[in-house]
């Protein structure tokens, strides 16, 4: 028994010892990426624009097509599900660790999501009092093993994904599918925009800390491929800019045929590429 | 509980404790209670019906042994096996038997009513009741002795790493290893370890992180393009491969460390030629089960062909009718009969051909992917659609494919797995018994940095556990 316990302390002693080794490996590859969040970490961005949202920001905002109008860098920080709370801590990193932009766009829909992606931006934690404080906030017994086990950063989509764009740029992520005829077909029933109250809390501190450093931010509703069935746009917009004290842009209906869309809630990047040709001429990429 | 839960987690060292500071009966009655202490964690109510399980099959056994009439033995292990199927049939099958009868009247314009009732599964009762029917069945047959020792007997049927999804532990393997006490051994220990380690990779690395690629494809097969769902019964393939050969593992290797031998259940299937070895690698208890107590005793294949087909298609949709009360379950069972039909008819030409063996190895694992569409489904309608879009080929493209990196990294973990089983069969310098302290040492701390980066940490339960 006393060569077993011996043994089993060894293994312990290899496992923590090969954790610290590799966690430091995998961090050193992870701030080479070309992946946005590791970008914002690493720091040293020169972009003018920054745009901020969830899939609907991913998908809406095509940051190729707006450089070739604009002429400007752009860098979009939307994620599938990001949360305003995960975005006023992304954006406030940004800002601390990069020149500041010239605008923020913002997509205002993501104000719905819950702050579920904390689990992910987990392997970023350890460059962010910002994220690590909100990891542990929601996931307190997680956060306290990844303390000890530091290898489970590293366990993520996020990381996954760093590595697949180590040596190129994910800015064109986007849908490049057509919305089915199968998912025409289905009626898409009336539904609302459900406003987080910690949403908009998170809105209006990420407001204050871009403008007191001269950035200027937009606000707006991206398109829709039903938008008729969003019963209360009119009253999330006014609820938003009483809140902000800033107007929504409310391009709801901007999104053209449903060639434009992948499914109800997301372009494609046709819609996309049409979608940052309205933007250029109604002047949202240039700060007034 | 779970094996990966921390319930267990705190149960396994504690157990272990008490285990290893006694001997004799002391320590047999620390497996049992520490047994009834693991299933009761599921639902105590259940532990009443386990022991009477138990009672009636140690009860007929020594009764058996003691009559000398070949009638009345007969009628006795009628007895146990009535009473074990009845057990079965009521809880596992009696919603599915009242609907399926329904249905039928039904098709027939007769519109009978009827309430289902609200059954509770108990888990682990197709293993435990399979179980205790070998042991009479083998007291029976004279191939084992009756075990006099109630406290040996219930140690036997309720002893935890596979009590609740196996493997099948018969008498004739374990009751002789319960005659006597088991002293710690290092290599054992680490052997043991090395199992286990391997069973939580598996399943909370490979099969968690298969289960929600699949479980989107198979609940909506319409939204997905042909290869996304291609791809998801591919993935299928191996999430219960490596759910239940990990769970296996882990039994196995926590028996092992307590000093029992529970055999292998798993011997890497997909790597099978034909359908028979397929059934002698994968589920290797409950197929040799199905074997002893059901085919061969029909009359296996010694009656000419028509008989032995009539056996084979019995003998598997009876096993896959216990996999689960639906005809989803029967039909793969079906299936399975008939590849095994088919092999054996085809058997002169394929030793013609000489057909390659990866060729084989190929078909073998197709077919068996299109018996897992059935296993599956929860309905013939969804098993169709998946085989319909399938069949068009409408989008073969990967573009098509949904969560492509999640896909991308299942992919990886799927290869590695199946390069670590192709180097399984490169003959070994050394036997397990040889393998060095270092070098399990480098495998488990391997098995524990592959758990932390690519560990799927979402409490699913075993997918035999249904079962």
């Amino acid at each position: 028994m006393r060569r077993t316990a011996v043994w089993v302390a060894a293994l312990i002693a290899i496992v923590f010892a090969g954790d610290r080794v590799m966690a430091v490996l995998l961090d050193g590859a992870l701030l080479r990426s070309q992946f946005r969040f590791s970008r914002v970490y690493r720091g040293g961005n020169d972009a003018a624009i920054v745009i901020m949202g969830d899939s609907r920001g991913v998908h809406s905002f095509y940051a190729p097509a707006i450089e070739q109008l604009t002429g400007q860098r752009v860098l979009n920080l939307s994620y599938n599900s990001m949360s305003s709370r995960i975005g006023e801590a992304v954006l406030a990193d940004y800002v601390d660790r990069n020149p500041p932009p010239r605008i923020v766009l913002i997509e205002i829909t993501h104000l719905i999501v819950a702050s579920d992606l904390a689990t992910e931006l987990r392997t970023y934690a350890h460059h962010s009092a910002r994220l690590r404080a909100l990891y542990a906030e929601t996931h307190p017994r997680a956060a306290r093993l990844g303390e000890v086990f530091r290898l489970l950063a590293y366990n993520s989509e996020f990381f996954f994904r760093a590595m697949v764009y180590l040596r190129r740029s994910d800015q064109d992520w986007i849908n490049r599918s057509t919305i089915t005829s199968e998912l025409l077909a289905t009626p898409a029933g009336d539904w609302q925009l459900a406003i987080r109250p910690e949403s908009l809390d998170a809105l209006e501190r990420t407001i204050r800390t871009l403008r007191v450093r001269g950035i200027t931010v937009r606000l707006l509703i991206a398109p829709y491929q039903a938008p008729g069935h969003i019963t209360n746009i009119p009253e999330v917009m006014r609820t938003v800019t009483k809140r902000v004290r800033l107007p929504v842009l409310n391009y709801i209906s901007a999104g053209g045929p449903v060639e434009n869309f992948a499914d109800r809630v997301h372009m494609n990047q046709r819609g996309a590429e049409r979608f940052m040709r309205r933007l250029a001429a109604d002047g949202v990429f240039e700060p007034h | 509980m779970l094996f990966h839960s921390f319930a267990f987690l705190v149960f396994l060292p504690a157990f272990m404790t008490f285990y290893w500071a006694t001997t004799g009966r002391a320590r047999l009655w620390v497996m049992l209670l520490g047994s009834l202490v693991f299933y009761a964690w599921w639902d105590w109510r259940f532990l009443f019906l386990l022991l009477f399980s138990s009672l009636v099959d140690y009860s007929i056994g020594i009764v058996m042994e003691n009559e000398g009439d070949p009638l009345r033995r007969h009628r006795l292990v009628v007895m146990s096996v009535v009473v074990n199927l009845g057990l079965l049939g009521f809880f596992k099958y009696f919603n599915f038997f009242v609907a399926s009868a329904a249905q039928m009247f039904t098709a027939l314009g007769l519109h009978p009513s009827y309430n289902a009732l609200r059954i509770v599964l108990p888990v682990g009762i197709s293993f435990y009741v399979f179980k205790t029917m070998s042991y009479t069945i083998d007291v029976y047959r004279r191939t084992e002795q009756a075990e006099r020792d109630l406290l040996k007997f219930t140690t036997f049927v309720v002893f935890f790493p596979e009590l609740v999804a196996g493997p099948i532990v018969r008498a004739s393997r374990l009751l002789p290893q319960l005659q006597h006490d088991h002293p710690f051994d290092y290599q054992r220990t680490l052997s043991g370890l090395t199992l286990v380690m391997s069973g939580y990779v598996r399943k909370v690395v490979i099969a968690d992180t298969l289960a929600p690629l699949v479980d989107v494809r198979f609940a909506h097969p319409e939204a997905h393009s042909a290869l996304s769902l291609l791809i998801g019964v591919y993935f299928y393939a191996f999430q219960i491969y490596c759910d239940f050969s990990g769970y296996s593992s882990i039994a196995i290797g926590v028996a092992r460390i307590l000093g029992f031998d529970f055999g292998i259940n798993f011997d890497r299937p997909y790597f099978s030629r034909s359908f028979s070895e397929f059934w002698s690698r994968w589920h290797i208890s409950l197929s040799s089960w199905l074997r002893d107590y059901l085919y061969i005793p029909l009359g296996g294949n010694r009656g000419g062909a028509l008989a032995t087909a009539r056996n084979l298609m019995l003998t598997m949709t009876l096993g896959g009718l216990w996999h689960g009360a639906s005809w989803t379950f029967v039909a793969w069972g079906v299936l399975h009969g008939v590849y095994l039909m088919l092999q054996r008819l085809l058997a002169p030409l394929n030793r013609r051909l000489r057909i390659p063996s990866v060729v084989l190895i190929l078909l073998v694992f197709h077919l068996t992917c299109l018996g897992w569409i059935f296993f599956r489904s929860q309905s013939f309608a969804q098993a169709w659609s998946i085989l319909r879009r399938i069949g068009e080929m409408r989008d073969m493209s990967f573009a098509g494919v949904e969560q492509k990196l999640l896909v991308l990294k299942a992919s990886m973990l799927v290869a590695v797995l199946l390069l670590f089983e192709a180097i399984g069969f490169v003959p070994k310098r050394a036997t397990v018994a040889e393998v060095s302290p270092a070098r399990r040492l480098a495998f488990t701390a391997a098995c524990l940095w592959t758990l932390l980066l690519f560990g799927t940490f979402s409490g699913n339960s075993f997918i035999y556990f249904q079962f």
